[in-house]
């Protein structure tokens, strides 16, 4: 099984809560360490501008380039459901190998906090919401239900396949488990 | 580890069910994860879906709220200059028996009228109100002055009192969805919450194949993301374009002429000025283009496409209305809807800004009875009345209450005030011309703050008291302008350090001053007798201890409310609560009193610092001041989870950041004569030339030159109000210039 988020970006209006939402389930202070952004495009011109949000969290990949690229075998890809897990205690820290599994990844999702040799930490779907049968708390944050979870194929079966979204590149490298409703200009 | 690493196992963790009590428009379900006298995690509303209130960023920082370092946690007292922020630690002893010495040596010095009691809505609750014990307390102490309106929504509510002599003018958030056109005029539920879940509410009716304008200076995120159109518009001239498209629905003969015959007076009136047969302007599109920078043709369209499209919801927001003139604007669009016969349909819209809907409404829930104000006995009645003169015999208008320190009874206000005491409110920060206050708070004999957090104000203050967050309480809560549901909130923590309720303080304070029996009852005794003896309680309330297991009971309604329903099914039986019985496009009350500053119908009318003053040859840019997303108001200032979320930023439109040589993310100076405040500029084609807009409840931090280094958007506007009653803040005009490092601007600010 794999599991994948769905992102309606039709919906989004960037608000920010997903992104709150995450910091307080899993205790993470502001500043620079965000398991899930919220990234901003304006494109066009006054007085017909565009402007669309995209999410990121971690879109635990088919492969995860990132466990790959980690000279410590820190990242992990869980057989029974997909979901890709940092052993933060077996990261070597940021300075130490040069954040290799971030420069790797396509979307920036491995994160480190502001202090030195600072460990990689990052989106684990919730694990222990998950392994209580709950969906991420991003998900149920959404004060405009633009986000669900759960098994891909399941996502799949009900908003379809699509990938494409504004601000976001779909990699047949690593294979994102994700599916998306794009905003239209 | 990061310094929030909470102890977070399983194992003695509460979940206790409360709401929060912002002013912020919703009112969302909370689970806070509990455990050590410490919140832990916060989770929502745990019902099945569809219909779960869903709680915003705001809620979702709670705990980093309630826990900030920066909580005040002890009574201290002044060390330093006043508004230096210098103090020192006494305890509660010392401190009430120093401000119950004050506020006995004031009475006795100058009579209760010394004193100034400054309430605010910084909790809005069954019994931690905003100010409601201390406001029994100083009634039994002789009486105080106080202040009259509220910042926020005085325009909307003269202007609906008007019309309909009703504020409950909102349909059900539901509604929506009967909606085949929705018109955001001034309306971005996205960031300003008006009523949990609104913002899904519109989203589904979009997707349900509703077509959504938004009219704003701002392509704001909630038109960005459902509006199939944005038409930008010049603020302060939402009246003129009103005007002029009931001019084309009048000449094209599209207003619903059954619906005003039958439910209206005074349309004709209105027609005339429309049509210009009393001052010779006809208000016609191109007339209004001038005014608004509309295209008439865009003009146009919007009248024949609202006036021919059934139903359609033209949602009037108070932003607009928060303006000189303010309640015109409402008012105007209270009568689009009337003359399109939208009032009372589903799908429709009543308009007059305020989109609250009569079953349990904040409005209509029980508090600590204040009693009467023994300096209020003499004055005028001015139950219901639309006089604002009469409002302010006794009280002083809430944008003037540092003029009034300042001029006292020499500036025509009720008296010369030489104490304040204050609490729940941030009123330097959060009413107009902030520098004013700053300099009225030097002149007091005394200032009292009961706060959280040391805001704006609170360094202003001589005595500081503690005061615990709605998570350290147990009260009653509910929706603000939507539900229909009521909340209740379950204790979560015992009050942090030495943090006590306005009530217990008012009531400690009641000893001191001799005040007998003051405060009878327990929290749970109080919270028992409120919804006792609250009418719609009693009606829905069955059973308490559920309620309070629960955390709210929720209204099921077989279809959504719609205001004035009732009205239209049947006039003659039911008639509008207005003196004619019917919605009072011409108001004789209005014309009895008399003030060409509220004319009888709805008028454009030009007004002081709009965008034609003159002054606006120094100052070419106007000011919008709209809600902040990630906090309310100036409450969560601090809190850095969602000061991270965005930028405190003035946005600029490329063109006038291009003629003053800005770059995106430079370090401007936006100023007047009023102040200056720096800030950071955030270029963006989302505004319109000639406006900018900076968010509101950014603390004030002025610098030794006098510099705004917080960049408070009121240390630019004006502490005035319309004749409805409008606090004047989005009538501002401004200039940007670069900030060279190390040079001064070439206006400063006063000091």
């Amino acid at each position: 099984m794999q599991i994948g988020f769905y992102f309606d970006q039709t919906r989004c209006t960037g608000c920010g809560a997903c992104q709150v939402a995450c910091k307080d389930w899993n205790d993470v202070d502001a500043g620079p360490e965000k398991w899930m952004r919220v990234q901003y495009m304006e494109q066009g011109r006054f007085p017909k501008p565009f402007v669309s949000y995209m999410i990121a969290p971690c879109w635990h990949c088919l492969q995860p380039v990132c466990a790959e690229a980690c000279p410590a075998a820190a990242i992990t890809k869980r057989e029974k459901d997909g979901i890709v897990v940092v052993d933060s205690e077996a990261c070597l820290g940021n300075a130490a190998c040069n954040v290799k599994c971030l420069k790797a990844c396509p979307y920036g999702a491995p994160q480190f906090g502001p202090q030195t040799a600072a460990k990689m930490r990052k989106c684990d779907f919730c694990l222990e919401r998950f392994e209580q049968g709950k969906s991420p708390t991003c998900v149920q944050a959404c004060p405009v239900r633009a986000l669900d979870a759960g098994p891909l194929d399941a996502l799949e079966a009900r908003y379809g396949s699509c990938r494409e979204a504004v601000g976001f590149d779909y990699s047949y490298r690593t294979r994102p488990a994700v599916v998306l409703k794009a905003k239209a200009r | 580890m990061p310094e929030s690493q909470n102890n977070r196992s399983d194992a003695g963790v509460r979940i206790v069910r409360t709401t929060s009590t912002f002013d912020c428009g919703g009112r969302c379900p909370l689970r806070l994860h509990v455990k050590d006298n410490r919140i832990l995690r916060v989770e929502g509303d745990d019902i099945e879906e569809p219909g779960q209130l869903r709680t915003c960023l705001r809620c979702r920082a709670l705990r980093k709220y309630v826990h900030h370092p920066a909580r005040l946690m002890f009574p201290q007292r002044r060390t330093g200059r006043r508004g230096e922020g210098r103090f020192e630690r006494i305890s509660w002893d010392e401190a009430l028996d120093s401000l119950a010495g004050q506020l006995k040596r004031i009475k006795q010095a100058y009579g209760n009228e010394g004193i100034f009691l400054a309430t605010g809505g910084g909790y809005l609750a069954g019994l931690h109100n905003g100010g409601f014990a201390a406001t029994r307390l100083l009634n039994q102490f002789g009486g105080c002055i106080t202040h009259y309106g509220n910042i926020s929504s005085e325009g909307a509510v003269w202007a609906s009192l008007t019309q309909y002599g009703s504020v409950m003018v909102g349909n059900s958030r539901e509604d929506l969805m009967n909606s085949r056109l929705i018109i955001l005029w001034g309306w971005d539920p996205a960031r300003m919450i008006s009523g949990t879940n609104t913002m899904y509410h519109l989203i589904r009716a979009r997707e349900n194949g509703a077509r959504v304008i938004a009219v704003d200076p701002r392509y704001h995120d909630t038109a960005a993301t459902v509006a199939d159109e944005w038409i930008p518009i010049r603020p302060g001239t939402d009246t003129a374009v009103f005007v002029a498209m009931a001019n084309v629905m009048i000449k094209e003969g599209l207003q619903d002429r059954q619906f005003l015959d039958k439910y209206t007076i005074g349309f004709d009136r209105f027609k005339e000025y429309v049509l210009g047969r009393d001052d010779g302007v006809d208000k016609t599109p191109a007339w209004a283009a001038d005014i608004s920078g509309v295209d008439a043709a865009v003009i146009e369209r919007l009248a024949r496409e609202y006036a021919t499209t059934k139903p359609a919801a033209l949602m009037d927001c108070q932003g607009p209305a928060r303006s000189a003139m303010g309640e015109q604007y409402n008012r105007c669009a209270a009568t689009l809807c009337a003359m399109t016969g939208n009032v009372g349909r589903p799908g429709g819209s009543a308009g007059g800004g305020l989109m609250g809907i009569p079953v349990g409404h904040m409005f209509r829930m029980s508090a600590i009875p204040p009693g009467k104000n023994p300096l209020e006995a003499e004055g005028p009645n001015v139950k219901g009345t639309l006089d604002i003169r009469l409002r302010v015999v006794k009280r002083v208008h809430i944008n003037k209450i540092f003029d009034a320190i300042l001029k006292g009874k020499a500036g025509g206000y009720p008296a010369d005030i030489k104490l304040m005491w204050s609490m729940c409110n941030n009123y330097l920060n959060q009413t107009g011309n902030s520098n004013k206050a700053a300099k009225a708070l030097q002149q007091l004999e005394f200032f009292c703050v009961n706060e959280l957090f040391m805001t704006a104000q609170a360094r202003y203050a001589d005595l500081l008291l503690p005061v615990t967050s709605a998570a350290e309480r147990s009260d009653l809560t509910r929706p603000w302008p939507s539900g229909p549901y009521f909340t209740f909130m379950n204790r979560a923590l015992e009050p942090l350090g030495e943090c006590k309720s306005d009530l217990e303080i008012a009531s400690e304070l009641a000893e001191r001053l001799d005040i007998r029996d003051f405060n009878p009852h327990s929290e749970d005794q109080w919270l028992k007798l409120l919804v006792d003896h609250n009418p719609e309680y009693r009606q829905h309330i069955t059973d308490f201890e559920a309620f309070k297991r629960d955390g709210i009971h929720r209204v099921k309604l077989d279809e959504p409310i719609v205001a004035f329903s009732d009205q239209i099914a049947d006039i003659e039986k039911n008639p509008f609560p207005t003196p004619s019985g019917r919605i009072e496009i011409f108001s004789q009350r209005v014309a009895d009193i008399g003030n060409p500053g509220v004319p009888p119908i709805p008028m454009y009318m030009p007004a002081k610092e709009d965008r034609f003053d003159p002054l606006s040859s120094r100052y070419p840019l106007q000011l919008i001041t709209p809600h902040p997303k990630n906090r309310v108001h100036s409450e969560l200032f601090l809190v850095d989870w969602l000061s991270e979320v965005e930028p405190h930023r003035v946005w600029l439109n490329p063109a006038d950041a291009g003629v003053r040589g800005i770059k995106d993310g430079e370090g401007v100076l936006v100023y007047n004569d009023r102040g200056t405040v720096a800030i950071t500029a955030w270029v963006t084609e989302r505004i319109i030339p000639g406006v900018v807009c900076i968010f509101e409840g950014s603390w004030y931090a002025p610098d030794d030159k006098g510099i705004d280094r917080g960049a408070c958007a009121n240390t630019l506007t004006r502490d005035d109000y319309s004749g409805g009653g409008a606090a004047v803040l989005n009538t501002t005009l401004v200039e940007v210039k670069r900030e060279t490092p190390g040079s001064q601007p070439a206006e400063p600010g006063p000091r």
